[in-house]
C-alpha cells in the first residue's frame, strides 16, 4: 500500500494496523488546549462513488461538518483570535478505509472542508487515535463503533440517516431532556462527565452569539417526561452553562413528526443517543 | 336539539359562578407568588397525575403564551429594548407568574370537561388536550412552567420553537384548533387547514361557567364558507336574500371551523350516551345576523346535513351581537369580522377573529346593523 503525497506535510507510518496521523495544511491548526476536538468517521463524511472516481461523493455529515465549519467561521468574525473552535478531524475505523486514504484526502480538500487532522487506523486501533486526540465528540454511521468509543469514555453520537437534509447554516444540538441528570450524583460515570464537559463548551459558545441568527441552536427535547422534567432539564442544563433556544415538551406523544421538524445534527444525552425508538 | 330563537332572553344551563381573574386592565402581568418558592423537584414522574392522551386520539388545542396568559408588560419590553433585554427581564422575573389572559377562562372550561369525561370514561383517550405552542425563546420556558404551576394547569406539552415558525409543530401536533395573538401565525395556520382564531383581551371580563364550556361560533366565513357573503358585499342584502332563497337546499360549503364544532359534537355524544345530555358540560351557540325565517333555514338545514349538533342557534337578522353574547356568556365567541369581534369585547365577551373570507378585504369598521 502506499500512500500518495498530494502536497502534505507530516508524519506518515506505512504499515496495517497501525494508527497514521496526517496533518492538512491547507487548514490552520487549532489550539490544542482550547479546542473542541470533533472527530467525524470517513464513512459518514463520504460516499464511495464509482471505482475509478478520485474523488468521493458527499455522505450524510457532510452537512454536519458545513455547520461546524459556519460555526467556526462566524467566531472568528466575532473574535478574530477566538481559540475555542471545533476542531474537525477525520477518522478510518478499518482497514478498507484505512487503503482509501489518499481518496478520503483529495476529496476533503476538493470540497474545502475545514479538516484539520487525518488518522488512519484500523479496527483495532481507533479507540486509540480518539484519546490521543483528545477528541470531545466521536461521530459514526457505525452503532458498534460509537458504542465502543463511548465504553472507553469518549461521548459520542450516532449519526441519522436523515443527517443529509439537516440546515448546514446552522448547528443544531438536541438535548434529551429525560436523561440530563443532576450533578450530584456522585460517582459520575466517565460518559457522563465527558457529556456536561461538551455541553459547557458548545454553552460557551452559544454565549458569543446574539438570540437571532445563531449559528449554533441549543435544543432540549422532553421525550417521555410533562413539564416537571423539562423544567428540571432547563435548569440543570443552564448549571451546566448551557442556555437553551428551544424546547419540546412532549409527554409521550410520538417523537417522529417532531424531530424531523427539529432537524438535529445530532442527540446528547448520558447514554449512547439513538434518535429511532 | 337546535333552538330558534328570537327572543334575546336565553336560558342557561348551569351555574354561573365568579371567575376570579387578576384585577388590572392596565397590563400588568405580574401575579403573586404564594405557593412553594420552587417547583416540587422530587415529583417529576406523572404518576400523581392523568397521562396526556395521544395526540390523534385527542382535541388538540395548540394555545400560545401571549393568549394564555398576560405578557404586555414583557412585550413593551420587547419591542422597546429589543429581544436580549426581554429575555432577561423574563429570566430575572423567573419566579414571578402571569397573570391569565382572554384564553385562560376557556383552558380552565375545558379542563373541566375532561374532569367529567374521565369520570364517564376513565379509559378513553377522547379528552381535550392543550398544548402551549409558542415562539418564544425557551429562556422563557421556566417562567412559563413556574406559572403553569402556579394556576394549576394541565399543561405537559410544548413547543417553543425559539422564534421558528410554530405552524410545522401545529400539525404534527395534529391540531384541532390553534390561538394566537398573532394573526400572521393564524392566517398562515388557516392556510394549512388548522381550524385558528386571533383572540384579544377586553377591557372587562363578564363572569363566565365555570362548569360547562360554552362556545359561540358566527356562521358565514366561521362555519359556513364566505360563498353567501360574497354575494353580499357584492350585490347587497336583496340579492343575498333571493340568492339564499334559490339556494335553500344546496348545502353551503364549510368554514375554517366546522371541524373544531364537530369536535365539541363528538364528545358532547360521549355525555349524551350516558344519559347526561341536560347536565352535559358542552354547550355549543351558533350566532349570526342571518333571519330566522328566511336565510337561515339554508344554514341550518346545512348544519343537519353534516350531522353537526348545535345547541341554540341565535338569528339576529342583522341586530348587534354584543348584547346576545353577554347574555350567552360564553368562554370563546369567533366571528370573521373584527366589527363583531370588538363590539363583542366591548361587553366584556372574549372574541376571537378568524381571519377567512372576503371580509378580510373590507374595512374593519362598519355601520352598526350592516354587515352579517
Amino acid at each position: 500500500m502506499v500512500l500518495k503525497y498530494i502536497r502534505l506535510q507530516g508524519f506518515i507510518i506505512l504499515g496495517a494496523d497501525m494508527v497514521s496521523t496526517v496533518l492538512n495544511t491547507d487548514v490552520n491548526q487549532k489550539d490544542a488546549d482550547r479546542a473542541v476536538v470533533v472527530a467525524v468517521t470517513s464513512r459518514g463524511v463520504f460516499e464511495s462513488g464509482a471505482e475509478g472516481d478520485e474523488v468521493y461523493k458527499v455522505g450524510t455529515a457532510f452537512p454536519l461538518l458545513q455547520a461546524l465549519q459556519r460555526v467556526n467561521e462566524r467566531l472568528l468574525e466575532e473574535n478574530p483570535g477566538e481559540s475555542l473552535l471545533f476542531d474537525v478531524i477525520l477518522v478510518t475505523t478499518d482497514l478498507e478505509q484505512q487503503q482509501q486514504s489518499s481518496r478520503i484526502i483529495s476529496s476533503t480538500r476538493h470540497y474545502g472542508l475545514e479538516v484539520s487532522k487525518f488518522s488512519f487506523s484500523g479496527t483495532e486501533d481507533f479507540i486509540e487515535s480518539l484519546l490521543t486526540n483528545n477528541v470531545r465528540l466521536f461521530l459514526s454511521t457505525d452503532r458498534n463503533e460509537a458504542s465502543q468509543a463511548s465504553q472507553h469514555g469518549v461521548l459520542s453520537a450516532l449519526l441519522d440517516q436523515n443527517l443529509a437534509s439537516c440546515p448546514s447554516e446552522q448547528l443544531r444540538v438536541l438535548f434529551c431532556g429525560d436523561t440530563v441528570i443532576r450533578s450530584n450524583i456522585s460517582p459520575m460515570p466517565v460518559s457522563q462527565q465527558a457529556t456536561q464537559s461538551f455541553s459547557a463548551q458548545l454553552g460557551e459558545m452559544r454565549q458569543r452569539f446574539g438570540m437571532f441568527d445563531s449559528p449554533l441552536s441549543m435544543v432540549l427535547m422532553t421525550a417521555r417526561g410533562g413539564r416537571e422534567s423539562c423544567s428540571a432539564a432547563l435548569l440543570t442544563l443552564r448549571s451546566q452553562g448551557v442556555s437553551v433556544d428551544e424546547a419540546y415538551c412532549l409527554a409521550g406523544a410520538p417523537k417522529g413528526p417532531i424531530l424531523s421538524l427539529i432537524r438535529p445534527h445530532f442527540l446528547l444525552s448520558n447514554g449512547l443517543s439513538d434518535l429511532e425508538e | 336539539m337546535m333552538k330558534m330563537s328570537l327572543d334575546p332572553v336565553q336560558v342557561m344551563s348551569g351555574q354561573v359562578k365568579e371567575l376570579r381573574v387578576a384585577p388590572s386592565s392596565n397590563g400588568d402581568s405580574r401575579g403573586s407568588w404564594k405557593e412553594k418558592e420552587v417547583f416540587d423537584q422530587d415529583n417529576l414522574g406523572l404518576s400523581t397525575k392523568p397521562k396526556p392522551p395521544k395526540p390523534e386520539n385527542a382535541v388538540t388545542i395548540a394555545v400560545s403564551s401571549r393568549v394564555m396568559f398576560r405578557t404586555e408588560r414583557e412585550q413593551k419590553v420587547f419591542e422597546q429594548k429589543g429581544v436580549e433585554e426581554y429575555l432577561r427581564y423574563q429570566i430575572e422575573h423567573e419566579n414571578e407568574p402571569f397573570a391569565p389572559g382572554p384564553a385562560f377562562p376557556f383552558v380552565k372550561a375545558l379542563e373541566t370537561v375532561n374532569a367529567r369525561l374521565r369520570e364517564l370514561y376513565p379509559e378513553s383517550e377522547e379528552l381535550f388536550d392543550i398544548v402551549l405552542v409558542t415562539y418564544n425563546h425557551a429562556h422563557v420556558g421556566i417562567r412559563l412552567i413556574n406559572t403553569i404551576n402556579h394556576h394549576n394547569l394541565f399543561i405537559e406539552r410544548f413547543c417553543m420553537t425559539g422564534g421558528s415558525s410554530p405552524i410545522g409543530y401545529l400539525k404534527a401536533w395534529q391540531t384541532n384548533l390553534y390561538l394566537s395573538a398573532d394573526a400572521d401565525k393564524v392566517r398562515e395556520a388557516l392556510a394549512e387547514g388548522i381550524a385558528a382564531a386571533t383572540m384579544f383581551m377586553p377591557d372587562k371580563l363578564t363572569e363566565v361557567s365555570e362548569s360547562q364550556l360554552r362556545v359561540a361560533f358566527d356562521g358565514d366565513a366561521v362555519l359556513f364558507s364566505d360563498e353567501s357573503e360574497r354575494i353580499f358585499k357584492a350585490h347587497g342584502l336583496d340579492k343575498f336574500f333571493e340568492h339564499e332563497r334559490e339556494n335553500e337546499d344546496t348545502l353551503l360549503e364549510h368554514g375554517p371551523l366546522k371541524g373544531f364544532l364537530e369536535a365539541l359534537g363528538k364528545l358532547q355524544k360521549k355525555f349524551y350516551a350516558k344519559g347526561q345530555r341536560l347536565s352535559c358540560p358542552i354547550r355549543t351557540f351558533l350566532v349570526t345576523a342571518r333571519s330566522a325565517a328566511s336565510s337561515g333555514i339554508r344554514a341550518l338545514k346545512t348544519l343537519r346535513a353534516w350531522g353537526l349538533e348545535i345547541d341554540e342557534a341565535l338569528f339576529l337578522a342583522g341586530a348587534p351581537k354584543g348584547p346576545m353574547l353577554e347574555k350567552i356568556r360564553p368562554h370563546i365567541y369567533f366571528d370573521d369580522q373584527m366589527f363583531h369581534v370588538e363590539g363583542a369585547a366591548e361587553m366584556g365577551t372574549v372574541a376571537a377573529h378568524v381571519p377567512y373570507g372576503i371580509a378580510q378585504k373590507h374595512n374593519a369598521k362598519q355601520k352598526p346593523g350592516v354587515g352579517k
